[in-house]
């Protein structure tokens, strides 16, 4: 990006440039200008709207500034019992699509021509899909007369059917695969860009195969891992349809007691206090990773 | 949230400053061309929608508009969150919403409805009981959630016929269907279960209730809809169900291998409420008026199942027809009513204790 629009305003500015002064400022204001609208759109969109949800979370349901959500979540085993699920359910998920995505963004970018349209649809098919379909569709395959249950019970693997839905591990199948996407897309584009001449450099010092991959290989995708697994991660958090649908006794997660919160009892103020401790969480894996992994610079040198 | 509220406030002024032209010109116009127009004026009314809203169409939109010439518009979905919304941002859309009985108390706490006109509704035809009427609400129709049970496993004789034995999981094998929400019977099916006279349910021993609950905690499907209960009676992985006696009746219709067992069926309703600054309030009463009157109950009961709420109108049914309504003959002297104005005080506390039982 700097570079298209760097020579861009570079061309005209040399032809206008004494009518308006120092080239470097106008271009500056320039860029501002064009940014503007966006500016204002996440301004009054995104911004103003979450200022208001961490505000109205720091009030009592009488209205007075308060701590008293926060008292609550802090003080009833219940709802730290909740955020605890919800982490681990997000980071087994984005383990479990960190396991499945990798080979599949490796054989995705290896693949030409027709086959990498296939498995190009096969990854995005989810997203093609309404939510609700998609989950149903999920309970007609894994229920216990399910299509996965008679393949392997026809197949004599299982003597039993399964119990794979109206628990966790339904929860786990349904995220996964919905949050697939999200982990192969950075995880190829990075493959991608990779310069392949390190790979021969490698080979070509007498590294194996095997070495060249763990030394080279690996630790050049390591930029697409960690965005991949920091969306999956982030977006995995609010979850609240796989959940419902998909869950059982003990899938209780966050998003489904905000929406309680905020439809069946009408306690925004608690259900902002739970809002702004999942917009804290994720605001922390976002600098975290910036901090650490150098996710910046992968945003900045993307394109 | 605040989303809803700047939607809210945009788009409808444009829209309203049409209709105010329009309402001057219809005053003065002739009056055929008045009714036409509906001059009349209209009610906006905020629906669960679906078959339900088509019935209503038939047997009270429809001719109260023919007879008042006050159109009825319905608009899917009365959550809550969104009154609330609209109500906040001073801007209310919807005249009428058909809510849960819990909002008679959780709408007025939030200073979010309309006292009800009662110079214009009479209330003398409607049926006698605690928590049924208010000075914010009206009774709507009645509707019950009943042990359903599969045909293929149990038979007629030999069923759970009151929830002592819906426990019994010896006996009754498979498992049980029951709604993931604290309010939706199932600490009231426990508590029964456990020997709690019907009568003496309330104030709920929430802590007893669980502890009832843990014996069968393996063998329930928890369903968050109605869509995903009726779904689990279907495809019969759950044997038994205390599920909404609608939802049962029309898969039964649809040869599911389900029946009814109406012993210690748990009766509720829902509730007519006005949204506070409704803009048709005037003709949200007159509607509501023609709705709950006897021969408006009688329409609905020709179109629908739900049980009426005015009890004279089920005399008026053709014979058979009361039979196959909720709460009709066929269910006298089963219901266990329940405690409405209870859950709109403990809703929120006894989720909590269902939540973290849950996940214990």
């Amino acid at each position: 990006m700097p570079s298209a629009t760097g020579t861009g305003a570079a061309d005209d500015s040399g032809a206008s440039a004494k009518h308006h002064g120092d080239p470097d400022r106008r271009r500056l204001a320039r860029r501002g200008l064009l940014g503007a609208p966006a500016l204002v759109f996440v301004a009054v969109f995104l911004l103003y709207p979450l200022a208001l949800l961490v505000e109205t979370g720091f009030h009592a349901k009488t209205g007075e500034w308060s701590l008293v959500q926060y008292m609550r979540i802090a003080t009833t085993p219940v709802y730290s019992l909740i955020l605890w699920k919800t982490a681990w359910v997000a980071g087994a998920v984005t383990l479990i699509d960190l396991i499945v995505g990798y080979p599949f963004a490796v054989a995705l970018s290896r693949a030409r021509g027709r086959w990498r349209l296939v498995l190009l649809a096969a990854v995005l098919m989810p997203f093609w899909t309404n939510l609700l379909v998609r989950t149903y569709g999920w309970i007609v395959v894994l229920h216990p007369n399910g299509l996965l249950n008679a393949l392997l019970m026809g197949s004599g693997i299982v003597a039993e059917p399964l119990e794979l839905v109206q628990n966790t591990i339904g929860v786990l199948i349904g995220m996964t695969q919905i949050m697939l996407p999200f982990m192969v897309l950075p995880i190829a584009a990075q493959i991608d860009r990779m310069d392949r001449r390190l790979l021969q450099a490698a080979r070509s010092l007498g590294a194996s195969a095997s070495r060249t991959f763990v030394h080279v290989y690996f630790p050049l995708t390591l930029p697409g891992v960690f965005a991949g697994s920091l969306i999956t991660l982030v977006l995995s958090f609010g979850f609240f349809v796989i959940p419902a649908l998909l869950g059982g006794r003990r899938d209780v997660l966050i998003a489904q007691l905000i929406d309680f919160n905020l439809t069946k009892v009408l306690n925004w103020e608690f259900a902002a206090a739970l809002g702004t401790i999942l917009l804290v969480v994720t605001m922390g894996l976002f600098l975290a990773a910036q901090r650490w992994l150098g996710l910046r610079s992968l945003w900045m040198e993307a394109r | 949230m605040a989303r809803s509220k700047l939607r809210y406030s945009r788009a409808p002024m444009a829209r309203r400053a049409l209709l105010k032209g329009a309402a001057a010109f219809a005053a003065v116009a002739p009056l055929p061309l008045r009714r036409a127009l509906g001059a009349e004026g209209e009610v906006v009314y905020a629906t669960w929608g679906g078959s339900w809203a088509e019935a209503m169409r038939k047997a009270w939109f429809g001719p109260f508009t023919e007879k008042t010439g006050i159109k009825v518009r319905t608009i899917d979905g009365p959550d809550y969150g969104k009154i609330r919304a609209m109500v906040k941002a001073s801007n209310t859309e919807w005249d009428i919403a058909e809510v849960n009985p819990d909002f008679q108390w959780i709408g007025p706490r939030e200073s979010l409805l309309e006292k009800l006109d009662f110079s214009v509704i009479p209330t003398d035809q409607l049926v006698k009981g605690e928590n049924l009427l208010t000075d914010y609400s009206l009774p709507e129709a009645f509707w019950s959630r009943v042990m359903a049970y599969n045909t293929k496993k149990f038979s007629k004789e030999n069923h759970p016929k009151n929830f002592a034995e819906f426990w019994d999981t010896a006996r009754f094998p498979g498992k049980r269907v029951m709604y993931s929400k604290a309010n939706g019977g199932v600490l009231e099916a426990a508590l029964l279960a456990d020997g709690v006279a019907a009568e003496k349910l309330y104030p709920l021993d929430v802590g007893r209730a669980l502890k009832r609950l843990d014996k069968i905690k393996d063998d329930v499907l928890w369903y968050e809809t109605n869509a995903q209960a009726v779904q689990f009676l279907q495809d019969e992985r759950g044997v038994l169900g205390l599920v909404a006696d609608g939802r049962v009746k029309f898969i039964k219709e649809k040869g599911a291998p389900v029946e009814i067992e109406y012993a210690q069926s748990q009766l509720t309703w829902t509730s007519y409420v006005v949204i506070k600054g409704a803009p048709n309030k005037a003709n949200a009463m007159k509607l509501l008026a023609f709705m709950t009157s006897v021969d408006g109950q009688k329409a609905i009961g020709m179109e629908y199942t739900y049980g009426l709420v005015a009890p004279k109108a089920y005399d008026l049914l053709p014979p058979g027809r009361a039979e196959m309504l909720s709460n009709g003959p066929q269910q006298q002297g089963k219901t266990v009513l329940m405690n409405e104005k209870w859950w709109g005080e403990n809703l929120e506390k006894t989720q909590e204790k269902l939540d973290a039982w849950r996940l214990s």
